[in-house]
C-alpha cells in the first residue's frame, strides 16, 4: 500500500519548493506595503457630534436629494465600525449611498481607564439617545431610522424598546437575542449553562477594569482554532503574488485585530445579564432602572441573519419574532458567515438594495 | 515504488526541501548569517533563523504587515513539521498494514510516544507540585519585571495553537500558559526590596498570591493535557482518514489537499471538545483562577505602590470612578437646562402670538426657575430636583 498521496517524493518537494517560492515573492509585495495602502473607511464623512470617546460622522450623500429619513448605523462595541466602509468594493455604507440613502455612523472609540465606570445605561440611554437626538435635529425632529449589527443590534433593541418614539424603522443584522442557543461557542463560553464556573463575570471585571480587546479576540478566534490559526495563512499564499488581493486581505486582518478594551461595568452586565442571564427575551433587563420589554418595539423591523454564522447562531437572531411587538416585521438571510454580511460580493450586492427597498416601502 | 523506498525517498526530499526553503528565506533577507549551519541541525532551527532576521527585514513595515509575515513563516514551519510527522507515522503503521496486521495498535503506540512528548513538560511542573520549597521558588521566579504583558501574551496565543496544533509541544506549553508570561516578567523586584520584603502584611499578601497561583497552576495543567490529549486525538484521526482512503485505492492529490484535510480535521476534532461541558467547565477553571491570581497580584501591585509614594490601582479607579459620576451629572445637568431653554422659548413664542404660555417649571417652594440659565442657579436646582418627595 502506498502512501496515499501520488507520491513520488521529487515531485512533492517541488510543490513545496514551490509554493515557498509563492511565499517568497509575496513577501517582496508584503514588505512593500505601508499603514495607508490598508487603511478601512474610505468614504468621505464630516465629524457631526463627539461625545468622550465617541465620535458620530455624517457620510457625504452621493445623491442631490437624499431619501429623507436618515440611518443612523450602530456598530458592535467589541469591534472597530469601519468594517462596513472597509473598502471601496466592500463597503455596505457606500452602497447604500448609492442607493440614495443618507448615513451617520456612531464610532465608539477606544473605552480608557477613566471609562471603566460607563454602564450599558450610559451607552443606552447616554451615548446612543444623544445621538439619535443629534441626527433628528439635523433632519426635522421626527423619528429616525436605526440600522444596527451585532451587539450594537442588541443595544438598539434595547434603546427602541426604551425610546419607541424616536425611531421610525430598526434593522437588526446578525444581532444575538436569545443567548443560551446551544450551537454558539460565546454563549456557551460565557457561561450560558456553566453560569459562573464557565466565567466569574464579577472576578474579571474586578481583576481587569476594562476587559482587554486582546482577550475577547482570543475567543472570537479559538471558535475556529486551527481555520484562523493556520488554514487562513495556507490559504493567503495563492494571493500573495496579487497586489489588490494582498491588501484586501491586511485590510482584514487589521480589523480582526483592532479590538477595543470593553468598558468593565457595561461588560458585566452585558455578560450576566444577557449572556449568562438571557435576560432579554425574559424582559428582565434593565436599563437606567427602566425593564426593558421587546414587546414595546411596535414600528416596522427588519432583521437579518447569516445562515453560516459561527458567532451569532442564526436561531439566536431568529428568536426576535416570538418576542417583538411589532406587527410588520421582517425576516431576511444571506448564505453567509458572520463576517461575509460585510464582505461577501453577493451580500454586497443584494443586502444594500434590500435595506434601501425595505426603508422606502416604510417612507 | 514500493512504500519503503517512497518513504525513505519522501523523508530525504523533506528534509532537503526544509534546507532549501530556510535558505531561501534567509537570502531574501540581509544580514543573516549563512545558512550553512542548520543544513544539519534539526528541523525548526533554519525557522528560527529565518524568523529572527525577518524581524529586522520588516522593521518598517506597518505592525499588520509584520504580524501577517510571522504568521505566515510559523505556518510554513508548521506546514513542513506535520508533513514529517505524518510520514513517520505512515512508516509505523504502513507494514502492520501490508502484513494484513492490526495497525491501530502500532498507530497507538506512535501517537503514545507522542504524546508523551508533547506533555513532558506538564509532567515536570507537576513533580514540582509536590515539593513546596521548589514551588516558592518557582512562585518567586514569576515576579520579575513590573512590565505589563498580559495583553501581550493573549495576542500571542493564536499562534501558539497554530503551533501547538502541529504538535509542538513547547508551543502547547506557550499556549497554554498565555498568562504565564506575564508572571515571568511581573513584580520579581517586589520580594528583593528591603523595606517591603520584612513587611509582615506584604508576606500576607505574598502568601495568599501563593495560593492563588497554585490554583492557576493546576488548572492550567489540566487545560494543557486536554489540548495536548486533543491534538493527539485529531492526528490519529488524519491517519485514520489516509488509510481508509488508501484502502479504496483513492490518493490526496497534492500537498495543498492534504494540508486542506489537516486543516479541517484539526478544527473539527477541537471544535467537537470546545463544545463539552467537561472543556466549558476546564476552560472556565483556567480563566477564574487566572483571574482569582491576577486580583491578588493586584493587591501585591498596590502594596508596593503604596509604600513607594505611588498612586494604586485601587485609588486610580475611584478617582475615575468619582470623574465619571461628576461627567455624568453635568451631562444630566446640560440636558435640564437645554430642556428648560426650550420650555423658556416655547413660552416667549406663545406669547408673541398672542397664545398661552405654557406653564414653567417650579422648584420645590412653588417658584418658577427662569433664573436656571446663570451657572449658579443651575446646582439649586438639581438639589431641589434629587430631595426626596418626603422632604419636600
Amino acid at each position: 500500500m502506498r502512501f496515499p498521496l501520488p507520491l513520488n517524493p521529487h515531485e512533492t518537494a517541488r510543490e513545496l519548493i514551490d509554493l515557498n517560492q509563492k511565499v517568497l515573492k509575496g513577501m517582496e509585495n508584503l514588505g512593500r506595503i505601508r499603514e495607508q495602502d490598508i487603511q478601512g473607511g474610505v468614504s468621505p464623512k464630516e465629524e457631526v457630534y463627539r461625545e468622550d470617546n465617541l465620535v458620530l460622522y455624517r457620510f457625504t450623500p452621493m445623491v442631490d436629494r437624499p431619501f429623507p429619513i436618515p440611518i443612523l448605523i450602530v456598530y458592535a462595541l467589541v469591534n472597530r465600525p469601519y468594517m462596513v466602509d472597509l473598502q471601496e468594493d466592500r463597503s455596505l455604507v457606500r452602497n447604500l449611498l448609492k442607493l440614495g440613502m443618507d448615513v451617520y455612523l456612531i464610532d465608539w472609540g477606544y473605552p480608557s481607564r477613566a471609562d471603566r465606570w460607563l454602564t450599558l445605561d450610559d451607552y443606552i440611554n447616554g451615548y446612543v439617545d444623544n445621538c439619535v437626538d443629534v441626527v433628528r435635529e439635523r433632519h426635522g425632529g421626527g423619528p429616525i431610522n436605526i440600522l444596527s449589527i451585532c451587539q450594537g443590534g442588541t443595544l438598539s433593541l434595547c434603546y427602541t424598546a426604551l425610546h419607541p418614539t424616536k425611531v421610525k424603522n430598526l434593522i437588526t443584522m446578525v444581532t444575538p437575542v436569545d443567548f443560551h442557543v446551544k450551537e454558539g461557542f460565546a454563549n456557551l463560553w460565557a457561561g450560558c449553562d456553566a453560569g459562573t464556573q464557565g466565567m466569574n463575570i464579577d472576578d474579571l471585571v474586578d481583576a481587569f477594569g476594562n476587559i482587554p480587546g486582546e482577550f475577547m479576540n482570543l475567543g472570537f478566534l479559538m471558535m475556529k482554532p486551527f481555520q484562523l490559526g493556520v488554514g487562513k495563512y495556507i490559504d493567503m499564499i495563492d494571493i500573495l503574488d496579487n497586489d489588490e488581493k494582498l491588501r484586501n486581505f491586511l485590510r482584514m486582518e487589521e480589523w480582526i485585530f483592532d479590538s477595543p478594551d470593553q468598558a468593565g461595568e457595561a461588560y458585566r452586565q452585558f455578560m450576566k445579564d444577557f449572556y449568562q442571564g438571557n435576560k432579554l427575551i425574559k424582559g428582565e433587563v434593565k436599563i437606567g432602572g427602566k425593564p426593558v420589554d421587546l414587546g414595546k418595539i411596535r414600528g416596522p423591523a427588519l432583521n437579518v441573519y447569516a445562515e453560516e454564522d459561527h458567532l451569532v447562531p442564526p436561531p439566536s437572531s431568529i428568536a426576535l419574532q416570538r418576542y417583538i411587538g411589532s406587527t410588520d416585521y421582517t425576516l431576511r438571510s444571506f448564505p453567509v458567515g458572520h463576517i461575509g454580511m460585510y464582505v461577501s460580493g453577493k451580500v454586497q450586492r443584494d443586502l444594500p438594495p434590500t435595506i434601501a427597498q425595505w426603508l422606502k416601502e416604510r417612507g | 515504488m514500493h512504500w519503503t523506498e517512497q518513504t525513505e525517498t519522501m523523508a530525504k526530499a523533506l528534509v532537503e526541501t526544509q534546507k532549501q526553503v530556510w535558505k531561501q528565506w534567509c537570502e531574501l533577507m540581509p544580514g543573516v548569517p549563512s545558512p550553512t549551519p542548520f543544513y544539519s541541525g534539526p528541523p525548526g532551527q533554519g525557522g528560527e533563523e529565518a524568523a529572527e532576521g525577518f524581524k529586522a527585514w520588516t522593521a518598517e513595515s506597518a505592525q499588520v504587515v509584520k504580524d501577517v509575515a510571522d504568521r505566515l513563516l510559523t505556518t510554513q514551519q508548521e506546514l513542513l513539521r506535520f508533513l514529517e510527522l505524518s510520514l513517520r507515522a505512515w512508516k509505523t503503521i504502513a507494514p502492520k498494514i501490508e502484513a494484513g496486521e492490526d495497525w491501530h495498535a502500532a498507530l497507538f503506540n506512535f501517537t503514545d510516544t507522542l504524546r508523551r512528548q508533547l506533555l513532558q513538560f506538564p509532567q515536570e511542573i507537576q513533580k514540582a507540585f509536590q515539593d513546596s520549597n521548589e514551588l516558592w521558588r518557582l512562585y518567586c521566579e514569576q515576579w520579575k519585571g513590573l512590565v505589563q504583558p498580559w495583553t501581550e501574551s493573549m495576542r500571542r496565543a493564536p499562534w501558539h495553537f497554530g503551533q501547538a496544533s502541529a504538535g509542538d509541544g513547547s508551543a502547547l506549553i506557550e499556549f497554554t500558559n498565555i498568562y504565564w508570561d506575564a508572571y515571568e516578567r511581573t513584580f520579581g523586584r517586589l520580594l528583593e526590596s528591603p523595606s517591603l520584603g520584612h513587611s509582615r502584611e506584604m508576606n500576607e499578601d505574598l502568601l495568599k498570591g501563593f495560593d492563588a497561583w497554585l490554583d492557576y497552576r493546576r488548572a492550567s495543567f489540566e487545560y494543557q493535557v486536554t489540548l495536548g490529549q486533543t491534538w493527539i486525538h485529531a492526528f490519529e484521526e488524519i491517519m485514520r482518514r489516509l488509510v481508509a482512503q488508501a484502502e479504496k485505492g483513492e490518493t490526496v492529490p497534492g500537498v495543498r489537499q492534504l494540508l486542506s484535510l489537516w486543516v479541517e480535521v484539526v478544527d473539527h476534532t477541537f471544535t467537537e471538545v470546545f463544545r463539552s461541558e467537561e472543556y466549558i467547565l476546564l476552560q472556565g477553571q483556567v480563566v477564574n483562577a487566572a483571574t482569582a491570581y491576577r486580583i491578588r497580584e493586584r493587591e501585591i501591585a498596590d502594596a508596593f505602590l503604596k509604600a513607594s509614594h505611588l498612586p494604586s490601582r485601587r485609588e486610580l479607579d475611584e478617582g475615575y470612578r468619582r470623574i465619571y459620576e461628576l461627567r455624568k451629572e453635568v451631562k444630566e445637568l446640560r440636558k435640564a437646562v437645554q430642556a428648560i431653554k426650550g420650555e423658556v422659548s416655547a413660552r416667549a413664542t406663545g406669547e408673541a402670538v398672542g397664545g398661552k404660555p405654557a406653564d414653567l417649571p417650579k422648584d420645590t417652594a412653588g417658584k418658577p426657575i427662569l433664573h436656571i440659565l446663570s451657572p449658579s442657579a443651575c446646582w439649586t436646582t438639581t438639589v431641589a430636583t434629587t430631595v426626596p418627595p418626603d422632604e419636600q
